[in-house]
């Protein structure tokens, strides 16, 4: 059961990935009259409709890490810290705090969004931290999957 | 209270948990004095585990402690206070600072955060507060 729900939580985190990538592209690197090549189409997309596919692909994504949490704790830490493979440790420490603080910045970043066209830094930040954010943990939870998975 | 008057209490809500979980992570220890999670988690214990409110340290017959959860919930309480607190406070003379500080206040806690976290990385390294309290993992 909890290498299925790790497998969601990767195919989910993907998802995400997408999701994040396309937001920020619009954002910071918009696409300009006239390029219509393959790069430029992924940047020529309106940021704002990725906002509530995001919430919901994070929240899931999430959800299923937290559920699966307490399997690490018991079988894929230990190990790691009898071999003393502490940057692994570290990795998903950083992982797991990014993402509840990220968590608890959604609803703000719901609001710069869609409830408001001032603060246009705001929004922009906002994106930055979770594009920030959802790239690292996807990176450090395949490390971590890589050092030690579940089995 | 309608809907956008508790959406105005959002980027506070975020402000108040990020400043309240990144000393909850970096100063909670089985000594700790003060509890910063709200419960702890002890996922070796039967099937379901069992959960203790406030700091709990791991033991042989405990297993190991997980406070995440436990940080998450004060923290949520936290925001929840600063939300609240945002609420009686004039919009219009405030908004900008809460706009600033929404995004400031996690990116200070990530550094914050991570400056405790080296110490997986870096053997010996001492964070920069460390003088506050022990460090915590779990």
């Amino acid at each position: 059961m909890a290498t299925f729900l790790l497998i969601l939580h990767g195919i989910c985190a993907l998802l995400l990935i997408g999701a994040v990538s396309h937001q920020a592209l619009g954002v910071f690197w918009p696409r300009r009259p006239g390029q219509t090549d393959f790069v430029a189409n992924a940047r020529g997309i309106r940021p704002q409709i990725y906002v509530v596919p995001i919430m919901i692909l994070f929240v899931t994504t999430f959800v299923l890490g937290a559920a699966i949490y307490p399997v690490y704790r018991v079988y894929v830490r230990p190990p790691l810290e009898d071999l003393r493979v502490l940057y692994g440790i570290g990795l998903f420490e950083i992982k797991e705090n990014f993402a509840a603080i990220v968590l608890a910045s959604l609803p703000a970043y719901w609001y710069f969004w869609k409830r408001t066209s001032d603060y246009p830094t705001t929004r922009a930040a906002l994106t930055a931290i979770v594009f920030v954010t959802v790239w690292y943990n996807f990176i450090a939870g395949h490390i971590l999957n890589n050092l030690r998975g579940f089995g | 209270m309608n809907n956008s008057v508790i959406a105005r209490a959002f980027p506070a809500f975020a402000i108040g948990f990020a400043l309240f979980y990144a000393p909850a992570y970096s100063f909670t220890g089985g000594n700790s004095t003060f509890s910063w999670p709200l419960f702890t988690y002890f996922p070796s214990v039967g099937d379901y585990g069992e959960f203790h409110w406030l700091l709990v340290p791991g033991s042989d017959t405990l297993g190991p402690p997980m406070w995440w959860y436990g940080w998450i919930g004060s923290s949520i309480i936290a925001g929840l206070i600063v939300a609240a607190i945002s609420l009686v406070l004039p919009e219009k003379a405030t908004m900008k600072i809460w706009s600033t500080a929404v995004w400031v206040a996690p990116i200070l806690a990530f550094i914050f955060l991570l400056d405790y976290e080296m110490f997986w990385f870096v053997p010996g390294w001492m964070p920069i507060t460390s003088f506050l309290s022990g460090g915590g993992a779990g």
